[in-house]
């Protein structure tokens, strides 16, 4: 860090906050702890319900670290708008060793029944409560009613990302510990190596993304709901849609396809609206899919599980030559690795993204009422009240007035929305340690990119293989889905899985966050395409329609001289 | 530790070893008519023959009656005498042609007979060479013969003898007879071929503490993959320290342990051990009750604290090598 001077009386290295993102510390710990921005799932500003929602997902953090006896806390804060973290141990010094000794005891015993474990506890569980939700009537609830449902939302959310934490730990944990073994062995078999090794098996992001190229498909087969596509504005193709019979008919294909997979906005948050709401995102990738000749997804799916067995019997051919408890640990681990893959991207089909709109929807409701009573002027400001001034305006009815309020928040958040929180504050207490949990975190979050030589070459993190050259197309939101065309470099600060139909399309992925786990590496692998990832600064360095050259093995973006 | 474990074995394996004691056997003439013997098998009764295997051979085949060796034979010294004026021995590059072709028949017909003790189409052997005469003047031959490792396949293991013979033949070799005084001309070499154990973990025992002298412990060295790492002193191995009264495990060091020795194609090779295994510890307590109750019973068997060597796999116990131990200190 730069901008950084030593702090007294510990190793710690304070660092400086920028004049324009003051910051403040309410305990002096706070202080010494490294608050990390994260970027990857909270680009943007937040609003305060939606601090609220962070934080009781972190709390469910700390309640799944507890589970598996892991020594770490996360501490969250919204600083200037802004979500950050800070990890913190809960163990002395001297009780570590064996906390660790207890923590991965307890982490190899979900890792070897993780399928088991989702399909006969966890899943049906998330199903139990996804359904609680779904079967309570908003609109008719009594205010009593509706708060009671609150509150019962908040503690069934806390339980479903207390679950949702006990699935992607051992599951990332099992990857990122499949990748050191495979390193430890086979030092110099490139990047993707042990990724090779999980790739080709279904889940639900490209079981998803799927539906909606076979739903393309379909699109062509009728001239008149090709044309709707073709010739209307994403916001004008429902109505246009419902013009014709075969229109008709393929609206409520559409319907049906976003009653099953449009339970997603773009990002992660309760801000933005679910496809459900508005299929505007679903029908540009559709207008993008119908420009493209035919790809067999189910043939590229078979074509890398070729891959993948073909790899995997290569290294048990390798692995011959080990000790029996080498051997044992990579089956172990590939094994896990194998079912973990699937549960990275299927629990936030669920959690994510299912639950999240339960909750978006019950928020909305107190939104809507309060809009009536003239408390705030939109449905959707009732995201920039606090729980408490939820709870408290619903049940007076008529007897606040908040408007000034929300007015205040929405200015502070669109002033710090021009400016670039620094990625940590606090303290910089070093690179995160070499051992298997401070690896899963650096492959999964990525760590702080590295400096370039020169200005037209932008490091990140190998994400996904290949190499490609394409103009690229910074995608700020899936609002400007439209403008990416086949052969484009994807560019954007981050994909949250909704993105992913985009992929068909890009020829490459370049974003500001993550590491090799991250979601978007991750499906980039199953798309075949490069990507690089954790770049720190394409979406602010490359310039829309600049031809780029993406390097996904070598983790480089060089922007070509026009 | 570990430096006294190495510098026991300056010369590898079998370096410090100097056969059964001397004036037990007739080393020159084979008994029972078994003049005729190319191939003889550990644990029969041909590989009792001194003249025919060599004491190493000797040694092994009797322990293998007793005691979890590895399956093995031996190609005798009448097998060396069919090969013996063959080209290769003039300077030829010593290959599987060195052998004559009924000689290169047996061998391979029992190296499959091997695989089929073992349970494999084409074992990984160790292919080692069993002098003679190698205690007939005190001398240990240190350093004069070949030890190939994970030979796979007839032709390699053909090869591999062909090997052994030649550098018992070399200027070297030689020259290390002539200025011990043995004989220039009968000198004859037996090869032993025996099932290479891939070990989980190897380890070296000692039926008495080796640094103090301490008659009423077993001192247990243990680490990951062959055992070529802990004799070579690459890399620092567990210990077990077992008094026998009670056998109580009195002291146990774990560790980290960085270098592992595994099978290649057609031999070994140092590697890293995975980090995920470094501190974990070799052996299970029950591992070292059964390790220690072998080198106990192995010193009853010699009548003589022991230097053993031997190997975990898939959680069975392999005896690999046993000596008298003769640099112990006097202790008591």
């Amino acid at each position: 860090m730069s901008n950084a001077t030593v702090a007294q009386d510990t190793h710690a290295v304070r660092i400086i906050a920028p004049p324009q993102f003051p910051v403040t510390w309410e305990h002096a710990d706070d202080e010494q702890l490294t608050w990390l921005h994260d970027r990857m799932h909270n680009p943007d500003p937040v609003l305060p319900l939606e601090n609220a929602f962070w934080g009781r997902v972190y709390e469910a953090f700390n309640r799944a670290t507890e589970a598996y006896d892991m020594p770490v806390r996360l501490k969250t804060r919204c600083i200037n708008t802004y979500f950050y973290m800070a990890a913190k141990t809960v163990v002395a010094p001297e009780e570590m060793e064996a906390q660790r000794a207890r923590a991965d005891e307890r982490m190899d015993a979900a890792m070897a029944r993780l399928h088991s474990l989702w399909t006969e506890e966890w899943f049906p569980e998330i199903r139990s409560h996804l359904a609680w939700w779904d079967t309570f009537d908003l609109s008719r609830a009594t205010v009593p009613e509706l708060l009671g449902h609150l509150e019962e939302t908040l503690s069934r959310l806390l339980r479903l990302w207390e679950i949702h934490f006990r699935v992607v730990l051992p599951s990332y944990i099992a990857m990122s510990q499949l990748d050191d073994l495979y390193r430890d062995l086979f030092d110099g078999d490139g990047a993707f190596g042990s990724y090779r090794l999980l790739q080709g098996f279904d889940n639900k992001t490209l079981e998803a993304d799927r539906a909606l190229w076979e739903l393309s498909r379909r699109a062509l087969a009728s001239d008149e709901v090709r044309r709707v596509l073709e010739a209307y504005p994403a916001p004008e193709v429902v109505a246009e849609m419902g013009k014709t019979p075969a229109g008709g008919a393929f609206r409520d294909e559409l319907d049906a396809y976003l009653r099953e997979y449009g339970l997603r906005g773009e990002k992660w948050g309760l801000r933005y609206p679910c496809w459900i709401e508005d299929p505007s995102a679903a029908i540009k990738n559709l207008k993008n899919y119908i420009m493209q000749c035919d790809l067999n997804p189910t043939r590229e799916r078979a074509k890398l599980a070729a891959e993948r067995d073909a790899a995997v019997a290569a290294v048990r051919g390798r692995l011959q030559d080990y000790p029996g408890p080498v051997v044992e640990r990579f089956e172990f681990l590939l094994k896990a690795a194998q079912e973990g893959v699937v549960l990275s991207e299927d629990h936030g089909f669920w959690i994510d993204f299912g639950a999240t709109y339960r909750l978006r929807r019950v928020l909305l409701e107190f939104g809507r009422r309060l809009c009536e009573a003239g408390t705030i002027d939109k449905t959707s400001d009732v995201f920039y009240l606090t729980v408490d001034e939820v709870r408290a305006s619903v049940a007076v009815p008529h007897c606040g007035d908040h408007r000034s309020l929300v007015e205040l928040r929405r200015r502070d958040v669109e002033h710090f929305r021009a400016i670039t929180p620094p990625p940590a504050l606090g303290a910089d207490n070093g690179p995160p340690p070499d051992d298997p949990m401070g690896r899963f975190f650096g492959k999964f979050f990525g760590g702080p990119p590295p400096a370039a030589e020169s200005p037209d070459v932008l490091k990140g993190n190998a994400g996904s293989p290949g190499r490609v050259r394409g103009p690229a197309k910074v995608i700020r939101s899936l609002a400007d889905a439209e403008k990416l065309r086949a052969g484009d470099v994807l560019v954007a600060e981050t994909t949250a899985p909704p993105w992913t139909p985009l992929f068909a399309t890009a020829a490459a992925i370049v974003t500001d966050s993550g590491g090799v786990l991250s979601h978007c590496a991750v499906v980039a692998r199953e798309y075949r395409i490069p990507a690089v990832v954790g770049t720190g600064r394409a979406t602010t360095t490359i310039r829309d329609g600049e031809m780029v050259e993406v390097d996904g093995d070598a983790g480089l973006v060089r922007i070509c001289p026009a | 530790m570990t430096v006294a474990v190495a510098s026991m074995h300056p010369g590898g394996a079998y370096s410090e070893w100097k056969g059964p004691a001397a004036g037990t056997l007739d080393r020159t003439v084979p008994r029972f008519g078994t003049r005729g013997h190319s191939i003889a098998w550990l644990g029969d009764r041909v590989c009792d023959e001194v003249a025919l295997v060599g004491g190493k051979a000797v040694n092994l085949s009797r322990l293998a009656a007793k005691f979890p060796v590895p399956p093995g034979f031996c190609l005798t010294s009448v097998a060396f005498d069919r090969a013996v004026g063959r080209a290769f021995l003039g300077g030829e590059e010593p290959s599987a042609a060195s052998l004559p072709p009924g000689l290169y028949g047996e061998l391979a017909h029992a190296y499959r007979t091997l695989g089929e003790r073992c349970g494999v189409d084409a074992p990984g052997v160790a292919v080692r060479s069993s002098a003679l005469d190698e205690d007939g003047a005190g001398a240990s031959f240190a350093g004069q013969h070949e030890t190939y490792l994970n030979v796979v396949g007839a032709a390699a293991v053909a090869e591999a003898v062909a090997h052994c013979w030649a550098s018992a033949h070399s200027s070297r070799a030689l020259q290390y007879r002539r200025q011990h005084g043995l004989a220039l001309d009968r000198f004859r070499i037996a090869v032993l071929i025996q099932q290479l154990v891939q070990a989980d973990v190897s380890s070296v025992m000692f039926s008495a503490h080796p640094v103090t002298g301490n008659r009423d412990e077993v001192m247990i060295n243990a680490s990951w993959g062959l055992g070529e790492s802990i004799v070579g002193g690459t890399v620092t191995p567990d210990t077990y320290l077992v008094r026998k009264a009670d056998m109580a495990t009195i002291s146990r060091h774990i560790a980290e342990k960085r270098r592992m020795t595994v099978t290649a194609s057609q031999g070994t090779r140092e590697v890293e051990v995975p980090r995920f295994l470094r501190a974990q510890p070799t052996l299970t307590e029950d591992q070292v009750m059964e390790m220690a109750r072998l080198g106990m019973a192995l010193e009853r068997s010699m009548g003589h604290p022991v230097d053993v060597e031997c190997a975990y796999r898939a959680r069975k116990l392999y005896l690999l090598q046993c000596r008298p131990i003769t640099t112990l200190a006097v202790s008591r």
